[in-house]
């Protein structure tokens, strides 16, 4: 009799790898759940997430119908934020008419408008605005008041002019705006949500893989064998970490081609930083298989970790909005830093020695989640 | 990692107890497997035979007791007594998903098979366990017969030294049972050692040596020839003939006669050797109007031996 000798680590691996694979090429639901699904929402999300405000619409009141009144909605609605929808004939159908969401802001002109400000005693518009998306109506009430602030700032440069006087020298801010000169949501957007459906697909796939074997009972199998739990956790994960940078080289591909997305940094890095990420994610999934009993329990834990984890990754809610004493919790959050690496290097062309930090971060989550991932695994066969 | 000296047993149990809870599954166990021998453990659903084997090849961690398995400490050296076992458990575990040859390349690579020796053993055993030319089946389109050899060719892979095969052939038909015996026999006779637990008595039959598991406790062990003796003391006889029907009566309730059943056209008895024997039988059932008597002595079987044991063990439950 030969004391048996200990398996090739190398043999080991490649053989889950080997089988990890066949598993998952031969299963279209899965295939089509990792590659083919994320693609389709990030298109979708990509068009439907977007704060641009633009086309507000706007029913003006103007019962003065003269020139200048005319002239002045006619020039607010021109610039594209406000779009028109009609005229009302007093405030309140205007004001019911925000009621029944069939306008969103109301213009009203007061019946003397002309006469008044030809007055010289000032004219006063009212703005309705209807508060329930508050990043629109700021927009929205910005667009109105610039416009009529640039309006009065003129017609009293005029009235001085006319009079003789100098005017004042003119105070204007030029903001330049780095890296998303357009200020276009998509460039900035779409990084996060690849990486939010990221984190979705591949912590299900890998909490549910090990919850089913274990269901199935090929788990026992395995275990009866000499192979070493790190290596079959290792094995598992390694052909989802390929199939996850094949889907952000597809995302990136179509952020490119759809959206206009920048790549202005290293590829390379990005796809260093993927699987760090990666790493992260699917070892949060095998974490959540080692404490359930079955799929179920699994598919549970999956929500547990990937909804707090993508609404306190400053993807929804920007981080500084959040309580302070939540703050803290979202640098544990690898979705963070997973999207502050996309983004640094698509829109803003970052190196290694801007990320850094980020990518450190998530190679020391990634190791601690896998360490007690393995030590679970480990301690449930005793 | 000492290799166990020759003639040393190759699985030992010494008072191997696990508890759920409260409930005991095995209770104190002890017991010792020899070198390339055929052991059965038989018990009834629940008995504590898959806990036991659970406790042997290091998936289950004994609540007390120890086991030695191919000369290496389960507790101490689990990795080395799973590098010389082999494992097929009671529900099949194989990749229902993958085909036949990527679940034998799998489960090779796991024991550190690789490369052309693997491709050549698992072929091999495609061939020994009659499952040629399936390679590329998906293993869950098989039927059940060919499916628990392939388990079986997936547990030697490896050329283990001891194999436990937990309720091999249930559920499988006659034909497809014999074969996989033929398999059994196989192994035990290239001298690996077989530790199988099975419902059905009949297979028991095969084995050198059977472990009978009453509520987690192993309340007989030995040959079956030897459990017979002790189990069964009467003498089972059969007797045929012309008009037996009617002379049964006759031997109810006669001194040294224990039971008579009908058996087919004949009947079954069970006497005490002591008192009475088959030409005994032969002249009573003669005088009660039988014709053409004739009494042979009947092996008893494991069915016999079964039934005395499980009895035994609810009368002792019983009175105390
Ligand atoms: N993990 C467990 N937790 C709780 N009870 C268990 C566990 N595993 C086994 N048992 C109980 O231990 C007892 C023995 O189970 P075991 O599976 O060893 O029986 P068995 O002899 O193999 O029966 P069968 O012929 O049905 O396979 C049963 O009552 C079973 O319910
Ligand atoms: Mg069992």
């Amino acid at each position: 009799m030969t004391a048996p000798v200990r398996p090739s680590a190398r043999v080991q691996l490649a053989a889950v790898f080997r089988k990890e694979v066949q598993q998952t090429v031969r299963d279209r639901r899965i295939m089509f759940m990792l590659v083919v699904a994320p693609l389709i929402q990030t298109v979708v999300f990509g068009f439907a997430v977007d704060f641009e405000v633009d086309r507000v619409p706007t029913v003006v009141v103007d019962p003065d119908r003269s020139a200048t009144s005319r002239e002045d909605a006619r020039r607010l609605l021109a610039d594209g934020t406000l779009l028109s929808t009609g005229e009302e004939i007093s405030a309140e159908a205007a004001s019911a008419g925000i009621d029944a969401g069939r306008a969103s802001a109301a213009l009203v002109f007061e019946r003397r408008a002309e006469a008044d400000r030809l007055s010289g005693r000032g004219q006063e518009v009212q703005v309705l605005l209807d508060g329930t998306d508050p990043n629109r109506t700021t927009v929205t009430s910005g667009a109105v008041s610039r416009f009529f602030s640039e309006l009065g700032e003129r017609l009293a440069r005029e009235r001085l002019e006319a009079s003789g006087q100098t005017p004042p020298a003119q105070l204007r801010p030029i903001p330049r705006v780095a890296f998303n000169p357009g200020l276009a949501t998509a460039p900035y957007m779409v990084p996060g949500i690849a990486a939010m459906l990221l984190v979705i697909v591949t912590t299900f796939t890998s909490a549910m893989g090990l919850a089913r074997e274990r269901e199935m009972g090929t788990l026992e199998q395995v275990l009866v064998t000499p192979i070493r739990p790190v290596l079959l956790l290792v094995g598992k994960m390694a052909p989802f970490v390929v199939i996850g940078l094949l889907v952000v080289a597809l995302l990136i591909g179509v952020g490119t081609w759809l959206f206009a997305i920048p790549i202005r940094g290293s590829l390379g890095l990005l796809f260093l930083g993927t699987v760090l990420y990666l790493l992260t994610t699917l070892g949060a999934g095998l974490l959540i298989s080692t404490v359930s009993a079955n799929q179920q329990q699994a598919f549970l834990g999956g929500f547990l970790f990937t909804i707090p984890a993508v609404l306190l990754s400053g993807l929804m809610t920007p981080i500084l909005a959040m309580p302070g004493w939540l703050r803290p919790l979202t640098l544990l959050n690898p979705i963070r830093w997973y999207a502050e690496i996309m983004r640094g290097v698509l829109l803003r062309g970052a190196g290694l020695a801007d990320l850094w930090l980020q990518l450190a971060v998530l190679l020391v989550i990634g190791v601690a989640i896998m360490a007690a991932a393995t030590l679970r695994f480990r301690r449930r066969l005793g | 990692m000492s290799a166990p000296a020759p003639g040393a047993p190759v699985i030992e149990a010494r008072q191997l107890t696990r508890r759920f809870g409260s409930f005991t599954a095995v209770d104190a166990v002890s017991f010792e497997v020899e070198r390339g021998e055929i052991f059965g453990y038989l018990g009834a659903n629940g008995a504590g035979k898959s806990t036991t084997i659970r406790m042997l090849n290091g998936l289950l961690a004994p609540t007390s007791g120890t086991a030695r398995v191919a000369g290496h400490d389960v507790a101490a050296d689990p990795d080395s007594v799973k590098a010389s076992i082999g494992y097929m458990s009671q529900k099949f575990s194989l990749y229902l998903d993958l085909p036949v040859m990527e679940n034998l390349l799998f489960f090779g690579g796991a024991y550190g098979l690789f490369g052309k020796a693997l491709r050549v053993r698992a072929g091999e055993l495609l061939e020994l366990t009659g499952l040629a030319g399936q390679d590329a089946a998906i293993t869950g389109s098989l039927p059940g017969g060919m499916r628990q050899r392939l388990a079986l060719a997936g547990a030697i892979l490896h050329r283990p030294e001891v194999v436990f095969l937990d309720e091999p052939t249930a559920g499988v038909d006659p034909v497809a049972r014999r074969a996989f015996w033929r398999l059994i026999r196989q192994l035990s006779s290239g001298g690996t050692t077989v530790f199988v637990t099975t419902h059905y008595l009949d297979e028991a039959e095969y084995c050198r040596r059977i472990g009978l598991m009453v509520d987690g406790r192993l309340v007989a062990l030995d040959s079956p020839a030897g459990l017979k003796r002790t189990w069964v003391p009467d003498r089972v006889l059969v007797a045929r003939g012309q008009g037996l029907a009617g002379a049964a009566a006759a031997l109810a309730g006669r001194d040294g006669v224990r039971s008579v059943q009908p058996f087919g056209a004949g009947l079954h008895l069970r006497v005490d050797p002591a008192r009475l024997d088959e030409a005994g039988v032969g002249r009573i059932l003669s005088a009660a109007g039988a014709r053409e008597v004739v009494v042979d002595r009947a092996e008893p079987s494991l069915e016999d031996v079964f039934l005395a044991v499980v009895g035994r063990e609810a009368r002792g439950e019983a009175v105390t």
